[in-house]
């Protein structure tokens, strides 16, 4: 499974654009990105497990719509982290 | 543009909708600017620390708004770089961080110590700069705060004032909650809003729910304080308990910042604005007003601002002044112009204008 870092946390993962992990849930998704870079986590979800509003996470093409935590993952899924359209 | 700042120059620490600036000038006549810093992002707050005059604290989102907020820092000729951690609510409260409204340093005799105000209201506390945090949990978690709500700005901890006496002593201010006090470091809080109005609610003088504005100690030194309300002006002397409504003499009892003399006692600024529901300078004219007796007396100051067709405002951390002699003091409004007065308030000068919104306008001594 590919994890595609946007620009804005690559202060986290010292530049790199994309992250290869193996988990089966979003949930261990994060805490295996956190492990590796700490903080990261922080910038997707808040302290309570929310998502962060205005962050977004595709498994492919497919925007997650239930509980990030718990959605599932499968081998060769690729995770994309992206901001939605938002701002002023 | 000048980034080199020279050792004395009062600095004024400008966070704006899109950035922070890092106004400079060793004669206070002639001014550079540094920045924007954070480039893009909403710069809440930003400050030199005077403890050292040179590292910059600044309030921003973390790249840009969805990622959360963060904590910036670095020397004032350098772009701040977000520390690792930001303050966060402890685990299981159902809490989270959306906003860091304030950064103030700590006592001098801890000179890595900042506290951060935030947003739902909360006081966190760092003691190694910023790179870990502290949840003030008795305040954090008072017993009133599910009973808390937000006003028009949010909910947020916007004034937290450290005792230059005794470090174990704060105020803090809470839009639509309140003022708080703690004597024994933040293990305790008394909730001190005696004499504070609260128009909005069926009980005008309730324990809590009034909605400060902006506190400021008064430079007596004795513990007093100033207040700027949602209703009203106030003082509170040495020894505490009620308010002193000073409002009179003042063209409205609403107005979000208030500056203090850092040196000559019972003396400060305020901007009242025609009041909660339109929230400009009455009669299309921007005014600071100063009074040198606790707001016994206001006297306005016009010579240099705009107006009349002026139809601007100046929000809750928007107004400062330096220590220089005489002192200058410094508005920075929602419109993005930057006045400075040399003269302790008495004439002003725009120093700059076309500047995104302007949140926070903080002074420091470059060292």
């Amino acid at each position: 499974m590919l994890v595609r870092i946007p620009p804005a946390l690559r202060s986290y993962t010292d530049g790199q654009d994309e992250v290869v992990l193996e988990t089966t849930d979003v949930a261990a998704m994060l805490r295996a990105l956190e492990a590796s870079f700490p903080g990261i986590r922080d910038r997707v979800v808040d302290e309570a497990g929310r998502r962060r509003p205005y962050v977004n996470v595709f498994v492919n093409e497919e925007l997650i719509r239930a509980s990030l935590p718990e959605s599932k993952l499968n081998p060769g899924d690729v995770v994309h982290i992206l901001p939605s359209v938002a701002g002023g | 543009m000048a980034r080199s700042i020279k050792k004395g120059s009062v600095v004024v620490a400008v966070g704006t909708k899109k950035g922070g600036f890092l106004f400079h000038s060793p004669d206070r006549k002639k001014w550079s600017v540094a920045g924007p810093f954070m480039e893009g992002g909403a710069v809440y707050h930003m400050i030199l620390d005077p403890r050292d005059g040179r590292t910059v604290y600044a309030s921003a989102p973390m790249g840009s708004e969805p990622w959360g907020p963060a904590i910036y820092r670095g020397r004032a000729e350098e772009e701040p770089k977000a520390t690792q951690a930001f303050p966060k609510f402890k685990e299981g409260s159902d809490l989270s961080v959306s906003r860091i409204w304030h950064i103030e340093p700590g006592p001098s005799e801890a000179p890595d110590t900042i506290y951060a105000g935030a947003e739902p209201a909360a006081l966190f506390r760092s003691d190694d700069r910023g790179d870990t945090w502290h949840d003030l949990g008795s305040l954090n978690y008072h017993p009133t705060r599910k009973e808390w709500q937000p006003g028009g700005g949010g909910l947020c901890l916007h004034s937290v004032l450290v005792d230059p006496r005794n470090a174990r002593h704060l105020i803090v201010g809470i839009s639509a909650v309140g003022a708080f006090e703690t004597r024994d470091g933040g293990r305790s809080w008394t909730m001190e809003n005696r004499g504070v109005r609260a128009e909005f609610l069926p009980n005008k003088y309730p324990e809590w729910g009034q909605c400060v504005h902006k506190l400021a100690w008064d430079a007596s030194g004795d513990g007093s304080l100033f207040q700027q309300n949602h209703c009203g002006t106030y003082h509170r002397g040495p020894d505490g308990g009620e308010w002193t409504e000073v409002t009179k003499g003042l063209p409205s009892d609403f107005g979000f910042p208030i500056a203090v003399h850092p040196r000559q006692k019972h003396t400060a600024f305020v901007a009242p604005l025609v009041g909660a529901g339109n929230r400009v300078f009455p009669k299309g004219q921007m005014a600071v007003w100063k009074t040198t007796n606790r707001g016994k007396a206001w006297r306005r100051s016009t010579k240099g601002l705009p107006g009349p067709g002026a139809y601007l405002g100046v929000l809750r951390e928007g107004m400062a002044v330096d220590e220089a002699d005489p002192i200058g003091v410094y508005a920075g409004t929602n419109t993005g112009q930057l006045f400075a007065s040399r003269d302790e308030g008495e004439s002003w000068k725009m120093i700059s204008d076309f500047l995104p919104p302007i949140f926070s306008v903080t002074t420091g001594i470059a060292q």
